[in-house]
């Protein structure tokens, strides 16, 4: 029967010539639209989970959702001592964060204090990397400060100018202090880079009377992949219900949605191209298989069953999707995997888009094996479907009706 | 003689039912859904234009020279009444609504954050935006210390109708200052800047706290058509923008989404027209003989050619009509009833979109999509009819079928 299915897709060149265009033409689109959309989505939530939230964050219960003082983690140690337990982890580290009033000579601007470790910051988040201007922190600088680079345009500072601060501390008591402008950092996250602003922990501990206490504890992991695996470990270890564990899907779930509704209407439209496609390739099935009704006829005469005539069919179909299948696979994970290692560059993009998080210009394809796997899987599935409605039309002609059909 | 053809053409292009149908099925179905998806994503745009010009920037927005630059409330227009008086009276004008905003932090008992305080007169936002339509909870009133505050800043600093906020901001004598405000409403303006930043309060009320002068505003906001040039050269001195200029995201949104249709629809049309072109190439290849014995009995070439026009039209029509009224029907539902992505609110929000998203409906999309299918069917037939011309009609009826 396969040989027979060969014989007949080399007969009717034109149906399969424009079958094997058509579904090399759906396999290169899939590929490469799913590829360059899961790929900017990842590069979206890298950068985000980079620059400074963590792929695990330890709160204490309420902080998020009511905040204030009371709510901070009292005794962080304790937790940071269980945390240095666990191998999954990489890093881990302490942020206190408060918000208040900076003032220069002429100018004021609202921002977020945090306090932070700077060294064990160097590995968890990209802040160190984003030094634009000065120097990054270290845990003994005194009343440094590294603001983000739009901030102090608004107030118009310049590296070692003096900043005045006015705030509340963790006793609810007013805290002020002058700091002393030592870096610029620009993370290209353009609220983030306008409204934040860092002091070594050391100092702000003093200020804010917030030793031992954090609004919450930041965590890296070797692997991010085993985010939800490890949560569930730190939860055990700590077994304190009034600590609240999240992975970065939860910390971020805004933005993951952003890329799930994204996704959604991705998947619409590249839907419109495959419907077509697949018409397409239905109707020249079903115009080859009209013009062979005569052929069926005589094969279902001669003793073939209705399940050798499907098998032939299926066959056909089998062959020119596998050929067209085998030409458009490799050249559609090369394209995806050459603009994974060298991602497409639209200059301006990020900044055009800073109001929606994205951070860079470069937008990288995702290159996954298993990806690449279910996008073809589906095209085989369509052009399989492709064959139901013209074998259906088939089996309607009783053998004899079929062998004298004009 | 027309009538005939007519007649025949009509006939023929069902004498093979299941292979038109499926044709026109295509032709219905990609129709419809290019133009489902058309409709929401312009609808996506066009919402966010019409939001962002009702709540902020308007048609043409006019500030003080270098104002946009720094933010700085030092950088205000003046006599800014006087201003608004003369613009009112210009021909065009639908509304003009002035506005003062300084930046600063807003503080609960228990949260903190940087915040943008505009000062608004409600009754001109009416008038400028119908700012009411953007009420999501609470009442619209800016009395006695009233605050009405953007969703995504009440998220942030998790306050509700009736809260209580202290606004501290440098005032215009360059001290800092703080006022306490009550939160009477939560809007969504679907204006990014505004829903994750804006407190909104009495603009009488904000000149008293920032110590400027009642005739000066910070904003001036225009709503009217074909302004732009007229305002620009009567305020030299002043930095006179258009929507788009302030807001260059919104018009690089704008040309992807062309851009983005124009491709789709394109590719749509192509693999459309391969669809139309092998059912009208196998149709006329099958009646080869039927041709080949008009021509012998003396029809001239150009009714065979105005009979196979004709078929192919009524295929392209009646396609073009089925998908027509599916693509109506689904773009009224979206129009009407919108997508509900209320799941999805958060990220929705974040990104200024409303829960449900709601399709719009041009006529160019039925006018470019006619065009487009009666062209590829037009198209699909010249081939065939290439071989139909060079056809020997004694060859052809000896020939085996």
């Amino acid at each position: 029967m396969f040989k027979l299915a060969l014989k007949n897709t080399l007969f009717y060149k034109g149906r399969s010539i424009a079958t094997a265009i058509l579904t090399f033409v759906s396999t290169m689109l899939f590929i490469l639209f799913i590829s360059l959309q899961d790929g900017s989505h990842n590069s979206m939530l890298e950068n985000s989970l980079k620059i400074y939230t963590g792929a695990i964050e330890i709160y204490r219960k309420d902080y998020r959702d009511v905040g204030g003082n009371e709510y901070l983690i009292e005794d962080a140690k304790a937790i940071t001592d269980k945390l240095a337990k666990i191998d999954a982890i990489e890093a881990f580290s302490t942020r206190y964060e408060t918000y208040g009033l900076f003032s220069s000579k002429e100018y004021s601007a609202a921002s977020m204090v945090a306090g932070i470790e700077p060294n064990k910051e160097k590995v968890l988040s990209s802040l160190g990397s984003a030094l634009k201007e000065g120097r990054f922190l270290d845990e003994n600088i005194g009343n440094c400060i590294y603001m983000g680079a739009e901030l102090v345009k608004k107030l118009k500072l310049g590296i070692d100018d003096e900043v005045a601060f006015v705030g509340g501390a963790s006793d609810d008591s007013f805290a002020a202090d002058i700091f002393k402008l030592c870096g610029v950092f620009k993370t290209g996250l353009f609220e983030f880079d306008s409204s934040a602003s860092f002091v070594s922990r050391s100092y702000l501990d003093e200020l804010m009377h917030a030793k031992n206490k954090a609004s919450y504890i930041t965590i890296k992991l070797k692997n991010i992949n085993d985010a939800e695996k490890v949560n569930s470990e730190i939860i055990k270890i700590l077994g304190d219900k009034e600590l609240e564990s999240l992975t970065w899907k939860t910390l971020m779930k805004s933005m993951v949605e952003a890329m799930e509704i994204d996704a959604i209407f991705g998947y619409i439209s590249l839907s419109l191209f495959l419907v077509v496609i697949f018409f397409v390739i239905m109707i020249y099935g079903f115009i080859n298989i009209s013009s062979r009704i005569k052929e069926f006829g005589v094969l279902r005469s001669i003793g073939l069953s209705k399940k050798n005539i499907f098998l032939l069919l299926f066959y056909e179909i089998f062959i020119l999707s596998t050929i067209s299948v085998i030409l458009a696979t490799p050249i559609a994970a090369y394209i995806c995997y050459y603009y994974h290692i060298n991602p497409v560059v639209i200059e301006g993009i990020a900044d055009m888009y800073k109001d929606y998080g994205v951070v860079s210009d470069e937008i990288p394809f995702n290159f996954d094996i298993f990806t690449i796997f279910w996008n073809v899987t589906i095209v085989y599935m369509l052009n399989f479907l492709s064959i139901l409605y013209p074998y259906l039309y088939i089996n309607s002609f009783k053998p004899i009706e079929a062998t004298r059909h004009v | 003689m027309y009538k005939l053809i007519l007649k025949m053409a009509w006939k023929n292009s069902f004498i093979r039912l299941s292979r038109t149908l499926l044709v026109i099925i295509m032709i219905a179905v990609s129709m419809s859904m290019m133009l489902g998806i058309q409709g929401i994503y312009d609808g996506m745009v066009n919402n966010m234009v019409d939001k962002n010009k009702r709540s902020d920037s308007g048609d043409i927005s006019i500030f003080a020279k270098d104002y946009r630059v720094n933010r700085d409330l030092i950088y205000r227009v003046k006599n800014a009444h006087e201003i608004k008086d003369e613009i009112q009276k210009m021909d065009g004008v639908e509304a003009v609504a002035l506005r003062l905003r300084a930046e600063g932090l807003l503080s609960t008992a228990r949260k903190s954050s940087f915040a943008l305080v505009i000062g608004i007169d409600l009754k001109e936002e009416e008038r400028f935006g119908k700012f009411s339509e953007f009420l999501k909870e609470g009442a619209i009133d800016l009395q006695k210390q009233g605050a009405i505050i953007g969703i995504e800043l009440a998220k942030t600093l998790k306050v509700r109708v009736g809260s209580k906020v202290i606004f501290s901001t440098q005032d215009g004598s360059g001290e800092i200052n703080s006022i306490a405000l009550y939160i009477r409403a939560i809007v969504q303006t679907t204006n990014i800047a505004l829903d994750n930043s804006a407190i909104f309060i009495d603009i009488d009320q904000l000149h008293k706290f920032l110590g400027t002068a009642s005739t000066e505003a910070t904003q001036i906001a225009v709503r009217g058509d074909g302004l732009y040039d007229k305002l620009k050269a009567k305020y030299p001195n002043l930095d006179v923008k258009s929507f788009l200029e302030l807001q260059p995201m919104i018009k690089q949104m704008q040309d992807l989404m062309v851009i983005f249709n124009s491709v789709t629809f394109f590719i749509v049309m192509s693999v459309v027209f391969v669809g139309i072109f092998g059912v009208m190439y196998v149709s006329i290849l099958d009646r080869i003989r039927e041709f080949g014995i008009m021509l012998s009995v003396g029809m001239h070439y150009k009714y065979i050619r105005l009979q196979i026009f004709f078929e192919a039209l009524f295929v392209g029509l009646i396609g073009y009509l089925s998908g027509a009224v599916l693509g109506a029907v689904i773009l009224i539902y979206l129009k009407n009833h919108g997508i509900d992505l209320s799941s999805f609110s958060d990220a929705l929000e974040m990104w200024g979109y409303e829960s449900t998203i709601h399709g719009t409906i041009k006529i160019s999309y039925f006018t470019t999509t006619f065009a487009s299918i009666i062209t590829a069917s037009i198209l699909s037939i010249l081939i065939p009819l290439r071989k139909i011309k060079k056809l020997n009609p004694i060859e052809v009826i000896k020939a085996d079928k």
